[in-house]
């Protein structure tokens, strides 16, 4: 267990979100060390999402050992698990999961004004190059329902950013965009692999999970896949171009 | 035939009381231990995060009691008219005009007022409640909220327990005063031969310097009780869109037991007064 690992999962059988016993993933054994930029796909139901809020600690693991930043994860959701969660960012899947009572620039502020006890306007003043950087100055005071999904799932990404985390755990980030705002997402997450300016030009440490693994090729430096409830690390971009397991080049080929 | 069917009929009505007295307690049971994590939440992060807890507690307050007082207003003076009016004239038809303080106060302000404040106050924005938060459960709002590390707790159900809690104790004041003065107001219409310093004196007389304190608790636990019903049935588990139907019935029922349980245990308090 070295001082630079992130996430570290071992025999971590990842529990069923719909209560059933029998686990998504069976047995996840995984490292991410800091600034990787891991890419996790899979089929939509394969389970890649769930062992993705594992590794957050959103989810408990039906068996094995959870680390994040060197340390296990908190049993039961206090202070510790607080403190932990507030290194990571998590972005959800669909349309950033916002809270629909709060305007738009009140939901990216929601962890700044919870934790940091910052009034509205240092909330603002301080999220500014953030909401300017992801273009979403023009929807601040908007209700989360009165803008489009893309936009909402924007949002999402800059509410995860808002604290600066060491960890940024995506959730399909590229499903179902347009040209405009694909090319805009993968921009920023190269960016933010080689050193966001919001998050002082350091690399982050991010985690993708994707159900098309082409687009994120060029991004991601860690490859892994779940596949009929079994996690299988396939290594770096030359080891996925070169894999032959048909999975991995259904992955590669979809929508191609 | 009836000599054969009426045992088996005893005997699966039995079985049926028995499987719903255990889902009964098994429900109690999540309930206390919800509510334990509550109170605990409650006094461990009391006056944590103020820029974010303040605001929602006082829109909970706003909107739980606030947008009430017109309802609960017009309820108390109908129901004063109602009841107060006719315990007034039915005490001075019978010539039991002494008894009229001590009837008023056990009938009114220990057991309608908080009653009916109760009532309203579960009609009008529990329900509502239950399906805004099972809602917000579906929608995966408590997982985005446990990412940013805020407790769904401390972020959902405790504005929501101190805005119920705070909105009965207060609407239950109202009702009391307004029910009070238009019973006196029909009484006086009536032409019935009562002062009001002697109304009004004869009311004090039959309070205890007690009854202030127990009314406050009595209506505090009132709204704790019902807030943290509504909190616990929305947030217990994620809702299909057929399930809300219920899930409000079931919040109704057991906000109303909860609440005529906590008004029985208060009956040894009063009757010691």
């Amino acid at each position: 267990m070295s001082d630079d690992a992130v996430i570290e999962m071992s025999g971590v059988a990842v529990a069923n979100p719909h209560g059933s016993d029998v686990p998504v993933v069976a047995s996840v054994d995984w490292r991410v060390v800091r600034g990787e930029c891991w890419v996790v796909a899979g089929q939509q139901g394969s389970g890649k999402t769930t062992v993705i809020e594992t590794a957050a600690g959103l989810r408990p693991a039906s068996r094995g050992e959870v680390r994040l930043f060197g340390e296990p994860l908190p049993s039961s959701a206090g202070e510790a698990m607080a403190r932990l969660r507030q290194r990571v960012g998590f972005v959800f899947q669909g349309a950033g999961r916002l809270f629909p009572d709060l305007a738009v620039a009140e939901n990216i502020a929601l962890p700044l004004r919870y934790h940091r006890h910052l009034t509205a306007s240092e909330s603002a003043a301080e999220l500014r190059p953030l909401m300017e950087a992801f273009q979403l100055e023009r929807f601040a005071h908007l209700a989360p329902g009165r803008i489009g999904r893309a936009w909402a799932r924007r949002a999402g990404l800059a509410r995860a950013m808002a604290s600066r985390p060491e960890l940024v755990l995506l959730d399909n980030p590229l499903e179902g965009l347009d040209a405009v705002h694909l090319r805009w997402w993968r921009g920023f997450l190269a960016e933010l692999v080689h050193g966001h300016p919001w998050l002082g030009g350091k690399p982050a440490t991010v985690v993708i999970a994707t159900d098309e693994l082409r687009p994120l090729l060029g991004i991601g430096t860690r490859f892994a896949t779940v596949d009929g409830g079994c996690w299988k690390v396939l290594g770096d971009r030359g080891a996925v171009s070169a894999s032959d397991d048909p999975a991995v080049r259904e992955l590669m080929d979809e929508r191609n | 035939m009836d000599t054969v069917h009426l045992p088996s009929r005893s005997v699966s009505l039995a079985a049926v009381a028995a499987v719903r007295a255990r889902a009964a307690g098994a429900t109690l049971r999540r309930l206390v231990a919800f509510t334990l994590i509550a109170i605990g939440t409650l006094v461990t992060k009391a006056g944590k995060s103020p820029q974010v807890m303040r605001p929602l507690m006082t829109e909970q307050v706003f909107r739980v009691g606030v947008k009430l007082v017109p309802i609960v207003c017009f309820l108390g003076i109908t129901l004063g008219i109602v009841i107060v009016g006719q315990i007034v004239t039915v005490l001075q038809t019978v010539g039991a005009v002494k008894f009229t303080g001590m009837l008023l106060v056990t009938v009114v302000i220990r057991e309608l007022a908080p009653l009916v404040a109760g009532l309203v106050v579960l009609a009008r924005v529990g329900t509502a409640s239950v399906i805004e938060l099972a809602t917000a459960r579906a929608l995966g709002e408590v997982e985005a909220l446990e990412a940013l590390g805020i407790d769904p707790i401390h972020y959902l159900v405790v504005p929501r327990v101190v805005g119920f809690t705070v909105a009965v104790a207060t609407l239950t004041a109202h009702f009391v005063l307004l029910a009070l003065v238009s019973g006196y107001a029909f009484a006086f219409a009536r032409g019935l031969p009562l002062t009001l310093t002697g109304y009004f004196g004869d009311i004090a007389t039959a309070l205890s310097w007690a009854d202030f304190p127990l009314l406050a608790l009595k209506t505090s636990l009132f709204g704790a009780v019902t807030g943290m019903i509504i909190c616990y049935q929305g947030l217990s588990q994620a809702l299909r869109l057929e399930e809300v139907g219920a899930a409000t019935t079931r919040t109704v029922a057991q906000c109303v037991v909860g609440c005529l349980c906590i008004d029985a245990l208060f009956v040894p308090l009063y009757l010691l007064l």
